[in-house]
């Protein structure tokens, strides 16, 4: 199964993004790694040419609302209706509940929300 | 008893022309050139009364005989890809490479327009692209369902993803398609190799059936060459043969297209620097059929007037006249300039060829700024390394000063977004125009052909 995984804006941290790309390789996903500073458009156009199941959307700088509002409504547009789209890192700035965000996260189209600390399995 | 020599001949849709070579211990040296325009009625004719000044003497008449020839102004190819950025633009530059002249691009699914709008132009083949191997199908698939109920006749190269080959194959049953690697067998993958080797062939099934031209490779014994091929085969092989010359590139200025070619790496990387987008090949060449000197001398005008009128304002030229000698020499493809200020009109069309070709060839750099400070993101191929640029075609070849082929370099940068331009390369005339007949001998001689046209370029001067 294709996914596609990124970090996403501004944004270069990448070591998390190194330890997600072994970790789902290693449980059988076959993952096409976007890397650091991508953009919503690359994230889809990848996710079209691979026909991926889903994105997994990484951000660490929390500035990861912005970057990500509108790619649900992209998706839908450029084709992906029902691609899975996760999205996981720091994702906003200062403490907010890890409650608050993953409705703010959801509101926007993602199926599920990751904060930092999570277990992988 | 003379030394031994080859013959190599060009046969373009303009003019037909060719040279002797001696080979002496190894290497190649011109004898004599000649050339005449092309004969399209039956090529044979012109080939023949070119070869015939060039074996003057009785003795070079058994010389082995080279040619290459240009299919009727060269191969036209649509390509189809599922994305612009990635497998269409991937698409492009197997298309490119492989010599031929894009004539539309088209992504996602095809609609009915579009498959009208193919039908009307024709074009000698359709670089079908999209999805890496085992990913995207359905557009591809309905894609294929389209081409194959259209009236177009062209070949089909399905050249996407892999996984469905042979469902795409059978569903163009009733059309001339062939198949080849999947030009993006991963998300960002360039792999162009094979589809140009196609490309290549098809190439040169059409070119031969051109009038008088299986007389000719009876008789010489050989296939062409596609004339594309010719000068990027010799581009190729230079680095290898020549020490030094491993960052360079050629602009070949004509009348109907503008050609660029570098050799140089696309990426040089760094602590601070992203590549956005597919990485581009070591050896590039980009076909721009709207910059030329004479064919495409109005559409030249059409992309570049913003560039030309200033220049006509700064260089105190008449701007009226200038558009009278442009609409002029549109038709009159083998006319030369008559008088100074017709030399400076062509003056100024040749700058504005280079400028545009190499600022389209070349990628540019952004400065980004994210929390962890300033970054840099490139996106297509750095140039900046480029050390030595060549100019070749009949006008470029007659430089002796290197004004106009120092438009292709790098001017004062943004310092947020600049253009990765050559910066202050070494400039050199390909002086007696021999790239494209010496290309034809790069496979028979793969060392003394690209030696031989290093040793005759002439070094320009630049004055900026």
């Amino acid at each position: 199964m294709n996914i596609i995984l990124g970090v996403i804006g501004s944004d270069c941290h990448s070591v998390g993004n190194k330890i997600l790309e072994a970790f789902f390789s290693e449980n059988g996903f076959h993952v096409i790694n976007l890397g650091v500073m991508v953009s919503q458009d690359e994230f889809i156009d990848a996710a079209i040419e691979a026909a991926a199941k889903a994105i997994l959307v990484s951000s660490l700088y929390g500035h990861g609302e912005i970057d990500c509002e509108g790619l649900r409504q992209k998706c839908t547009e450029r084709g992906l209706e029902d691609i899975i789209l996760y999205a996981g890192g720091n994702l906003v700035v200062g403490k907010s509940p890890q409650e608050a965000v993953e409705r703010k996260f959801k509101a926007l189209g993602f199926d599920r929300v990751f904060g930092t600390n999570v277990d992988l399995h | 008893m003379p030394e031994p020599a080859v013959v190599s001949i060009d046969i373009g849709s303009t003019y037909t022309k060719g040279g002797l070579f001696s080979v002496e211990r190894g290497g190649l040296r011109l004898l004599r050139q000649a050339g005449m325009p092309t004969t399209p009625d039956d090529l044979s004719r012109g080939f023949d009364a070119v070869r015939g000044v060039l074996a003057a003497e009785a003795d070079y008449a058994c010389a082995r005989v080279y040619f290459s020839s240009s299919a009727r102004g060269g191969l036209k190819i649509a390509a189809l890809g599922l994305t612009p950025d990635l497998t269409l633009s991937i698409a492009r530059m197997a298309a490119c490479s492989a010599g031929g002249k894009i004539v539309k691009a088209y992504s996602y699914g095809l609609t009915e327009e579009e498959i009208a709008e193919l039908e009307a132009l024709a074009p000698d083949i359709i670089l079908f692209t999209g999805g890496t191997d085992g990913g995207s199908e359905k557009t591809n698939l309905r894609n294929a369902r389209l081409l194959a109920s259209s009236g177009l006749a062209s070949v089909i190269l399905y050249a996407g993803n892999r996984k469905i080959q042979s469902d795409i194959l059978a569903l163009l049953a009733n059309k001339e398609a062939v198949a080849a690697d999947n030009i993006m067998p991963d998300v960002g993958v360039v792999n162009i190799e094979q589809a140009r080797d196609v490309i290549r062939r098809i190439f040169l099934d059409k070119i031969v059936d051109g009038k008088g031209l299986s007389r000719i490779v009876r008789e010489a014994g050989t296939a062409p060459k596609p004339t594309p091929l010719a000068v990027y085969d010799l581009v190729q092989a230079i680095p290898a043969a020549c020490p030094g010359w491993d960052d360079f590139a050629v602009i070949d200025v004509g009348g109907a297209t503008t050609d660029f070619y570098s050799h140089t790496e696309s990426f040089h990387g760094g602590d601070a620097v992203l590549l956005k987008g597919v990485r581009e090949p070591i050896l590039k060449r980009t076909v721009e059929g709207d910059l030329g000197l004479r064919v495409s001398v109005e559409a030249l005008w059409a992309s570049e007037r913003a560039f030309l009128g200033e220049r006509l304002r700064a260089d105190g030229l008449d701007a009226g006249a200038f558009a009278a000698y442009v609409r002029s020499v549109a038709s009159r493809t083998e006319s030369m300039p008559a008088t100074p200020q017709e030399e400076a009109f062509d003056c100024l069309l040749a700058g504005a060829c280079v400028r545009a070709a190499a600022r389209r060839h070349a990628g540019t750099m952004a400065r980004v700024f994210s929390p962890q400070g300033a970054f840099y993101v490139q996106k297509g191929k750095d140039l900046t390394r480029v050390g030595r640029l060549i100019g070749s075609g009949g006008y470029l070849s007659r430089q002796v000063d290197g004004r106009v082929l120092a438009q292709a370099c790098a001017g004062p940068a943004d310092a947020d977004e600049r253009l990765l331009l050559p910066e202050n390369p070494l400039l050199y005339a390909d002086a007696d125009h021999l790239f494209p007949l010496l290309g034809n001998l790069v496979t028979a001689f793969p060392e003394a052909a690209p030696r031989a046209a290093i040793a005759q370029l002439l070094r320009l001067d630049s004055t900026r």
